[in-house]
């Protein structure tokens, strides 16, 4: 059978020494840096860019994979043990997480968040193997106006599912898609915003962007808060939960597993909100008695399983179609640009080893990190215990270097902090930076296969709802952008949100 | 204390002496692809570089510039000095086309660049989507008549070759086709397969496979004479255009005042990587032959001969840039 063949041809790629290490090292560091504080993936991913420069293309994205889903799994375990949550898809699960550990229940949640991850990792790389092809298929009946549709599609769902207010949310993506028109139009040749300035004719490097804008302001906006963490470093001594704790959150899992894999392959989707919508869910759905908010083990479960889900399907519309669903998807089409691979659906195809290298490098990655994370609880708190004082200056420093070896020019460093300062004026206004960077990446890809659809259909826009794909996409826009404006599930969002 | 400081000094002289004696190259060096990454120029651009990061035991880093057909590269290294540490892939857009084509470039081809040795001279190929009932390019260009406006062409930018053999074509077989310009070879090529587009004047390395793979049909080549690598493939001169001739060629510039030790230096081992069993071979599979007599002053005289060739092209076809 193919996908037996394949999935075999993934694992002979995945399990070779070189690609065991890169896939070791990537989900470490993303185990790091979900547990520091600060730094997260798209800022770790972003510095680590310039390095891929001198791997194999299939090494340098099975580690950026794995810092990628390895960050989901660390973040967990600081929202466990301190309430701090160190990446924003944890957040949901600090709330059960950290009431568990203070009653003495740290092992069964730190234990349950690493299995539910692992079966929702599982879960989601079958779901990869046996729908990424398909839609390869379907790739190829993506011309411009379906790509145009999917855009738009994906920009009014970037809002939709942005947690805090609609119109910031929008706001940040105009804001992106205007940052993202600044350089060269490559069709008429005509530089656009550049002011003259030979760095600019390129446009704004999203690195340059996402460092500034998430990992610099980040830690300008903690530098402000006077936090005071304490570090619960109680006895875990029960590593494991128990055989009930594990048989009342199997129906938690599977839920997470299915909404964080349904909301991973959408654009805009990814484990962030997967976390958010599993949470809610399973506050409706679990059997009562429940405990939500007192320290309830589902609702570890279904978050933890969500996150994980989520960060694995969000890679379907990176390998088949080229379209990034979120931030780090987008740095990853950076990662693949830079190795000289043009992200779409020939990749499938045309680089079976790189596409199905990577599928089953993730179920190795999930592997390591359950492996990893159970005994390593100790030493990553260890690490919490350096002073803030003397990590962000470290973290500064990385973000500068990395982002002044993109290029060798110190132009970026400055633009870098011109971002930052931007970010910490939109962290004040709360103004999220993921829909800018969806908007910045999907805007000026949305304009050219606008144009280019106007060309090809002589200046006829109803091409937009006469295809039948792109109709179907707009009309789900359409849709989406009702149920915001739907004042019932506003009130339902801002519900969730309450909690948090 | 007088004999410490002539010490000191001495040393300081012997110290200076020699870093003015170290060799060409004593730091990376920089190779500017003024196009995006996985095209044919990039393909042979890093191949190159690697050689000579091997023998000179420098990294050679490719960069690259995408853009402006080529221009926003050629810029870059324009203004870069001519110390040996900037080099060029330039191409027929860069210095030949683009000067005719765009109301303004920002460098001037003949003036501000030095070229060094060129590294392929490669056959665009006229390739129709099957589902495009023509067999030859006479009924391509009875069609095109016969439905005016309704064919497009893909190419890879505003001002490449694809994009002017097209407009050449309309004007010598006076038809009205639309060009529609993507952002490289891969996408344009990936709408002609989908049928977005009906044809394409694609370079022989992108458009051999999907033809050998019966995914498109092959009508004719645009140079004068026919490629090696397809001796059965008529040309678009001899199929009912006479003269139409049109390749895409590249090679490797530095920024004007480049000392000409280097120049003849950096020849050399390009010469040397080219003939290599690897390159030559990438080099066949483009439908492209290492060129003979590759010095400096050849490539030179060769660059100014395309310019003048173009500059009549571009204005006969009528197609402009702003």
């Amino acid at each position: 059978m193919d996908l037996l063949n394949n999935l075999a041809l993934g694992f002979t790629v995945a399990l070779s020494f070189q690609n065991l290490l890169w896939c070791f090292l990537g989900v470490l560091l993303g185990t790091l840096v979900g547990v520091l504080p600060g730094i997260g993936p798209v800022a770790t991913i972003a510095m680590l860019l310039p390095v891929t420069f001198t791997l194999p293309p299939v090494s340098a994205l099975i580690m950026l994979a794995g810092i990628y889903y390895g960050a989901q799994y660390g973040g967990s375990t600081t929202a466990i043990l301190v309430n701090l949550p160190g990446e924003s898809s944890s957040v949901v699960t600090a709330l059960d997480g950290y009431q568990m550990a203070r009653q003495g229940r740290a092992g069964p949640a730190l234990g349950i968040a690493a299995l539910g991850s692992f079966f929702a990792g599982t879960v989601s790389t079958l779901v990869i193997a046996l729908f990424a092809p398909p839609l390869a298929e379907v790739a190829l009946k993506f011309g411009p106006t379906e790509y145009f549709s999917l855009m738009v599609l994906g920009l009014i769902a970037a809002v939709v599912l942005a947690h805090g207010s609609l119109i910031k949310a929008i706001a940040m993506v105009i804001l992106g898609l205007l940052l993202g028109l600044v350089g060269t139009d490559v069709n008429s040749g005509v530089a656009r915003y550049s002011f003259g300035i030979s760095e600019l004719s390129d446009g704004i490097g999203f690195v340059t962007v996402a460092m500034g804008v998430f990992g610099i302001s980040e830690i300008m906006a903690n530098l402000q808060q006077q936090d005071t963490r304490d570090i619960f470093v109680a006895k875990i001594d029960r590593l494991l939960p128990s055989m009930d704790d594990l048989k009342k959150c199997i129906p938690s899992v599977i839920r997470g597993t299915v909404l964080g894999s349904a909301l991973g392959i959408l654009p805009g989707g990814g484990a962030l909100l997967a976390s958010f919508a599993a949470y809610t869910l399973e506050k409706k759905s679990a059997k009562p008695p429940r405990n939500f908010g007192k320290g309830d083990i589902r609702g570890v479960a279904a978050p933890e399983s969500a996150n994980n889900a989520g960060a694995q399907t969000s890679f379907i519309p990176l390998l088949t179609l080229g379209i990034p669903s979120n931030p780090v998807m987008a740095l990853m089409i950076g990662a693949m640009m830079i190795q000289g691979i043009a992200p779409g659906p020939q990749v499938m195809t045309e680089r079976p080893q790189l596409f199905w290298g990577m599928i089953a490098s993730m179920w190795v990655g999930n592997l390591m990190l359950v492996i990893l994370n159970l005994p390593l609880i100790g030493m990553w708190i260890k690490l919490l215990t350096v002073p803030y004082r003397l990590l962000y200056p470290a973290i500064l420093v990385f973000c500068a270097i990395g982002v002044y070896s993109v290029n060798n020019a110190s132009f970026d460093i400055y633009m870098m902090a011109i971002f930052a300062v931007l970010g910490y004026v939109w962290v004040k206004l709360e103004c999220e930076p993921a829909p800018l960077i969806l908007g910045f990446i999907l805007g000026p890809m949305m304009e050219e296969n606008l144009r280019r659809a106007m060309l090809l259909s002589r200046g006829d826009p109803s091409v937009f709802f006469t295809k039948p794909i792109s109709a179907v996409l707009l009309g789900i826009s359409l849709v989406l952008l009702l149920i915001v404006l739907s004042p019932s599930i506003k009130k339902k969002r801002e519900e969730a949100f309450q909690e948090a | 204390m007088r004999l410490l400081s002539l010490v000191v000094a001495a040393a300081g002289v012997a110290l200076a002496t020699a870093a003015f004696a170290q060799p060409y190259p004593s730091k990376p060096i920089r190779f500017v692809v003024p196009f995006p990454p996985g095209g044919p120029l990039d393909i042979m651009g890093r191949a190159i570089a690697q050689k000579l990061a091997d023998v000179w035991g420098q990294p050679v880093v490719v960069d690259n510039r995408p853009g402006a057909g080529g221009g926003i590269g050629a810029e870059i290294v324009a203004k870069s000095p001519g110390d040996g540490y900037t080099l060029l892939m330039g191409a027929v857009s860069t210095h030949a086309i683009n000067p005719s084509l765009y109301a303004k470039v920002p460098y001037d081809p003949q003036k501000d660049f030095v070229p060094v040795a060129l590294v392929a001279q490669v056959p665009n190929i006229l390739v129709v989507n099957p589902s495009l009932p023509v067999q030859s390019v006479k009924e391509l260009i009875d069609y095109a008549r016969a439905k005016p406006g309704a064919l497009s062409f893909g190419s890879g930018s505003t001002g490449s070759t694809g994009h002017l053999a097209g407009e050449l074509f309309k004007t010598m077989a006076g038809v009205d086709m639309v060009h529609i310009p993507y952002k490289g070879g891969a996408p344009a090529m990936q709408d002609l397969l989908a049928g977005q587009t009906q044809l394409m004047f694609d370079n022989l390395a992108n458009a051999l496979p999907q033809v050998k793979a019966g995914k498109l049909r092959a009508l004719a080549v645009t140079t004068l004479k026919r490629a090696p690598t397809l001796p059965d493939l008529p040309t678009v001169a001899e199929s009912g255009l006479p003269g139409f001739d049109l390749t895409t060629w590249f090679g490797v510039f530095v920024p004007a005042g480049t000392p000409r030790e280097t120049v003849a230096k950096l020849n050399a081992e390009i010469v040397k990587a080219l003939a290599s069993k690897d390159l030559a071979d990438r080099l066949a599979a483009m439908g492209a032959a290492p060129p003979e007599n590759n010095t400096p002053e050849s490539f030179a005289a060769f660059v100014r001969a395309e310019a003048a060739k173009y500059a009549q092209v571009v204005k006969r076809s009528g197609a402009r840039v702003d």
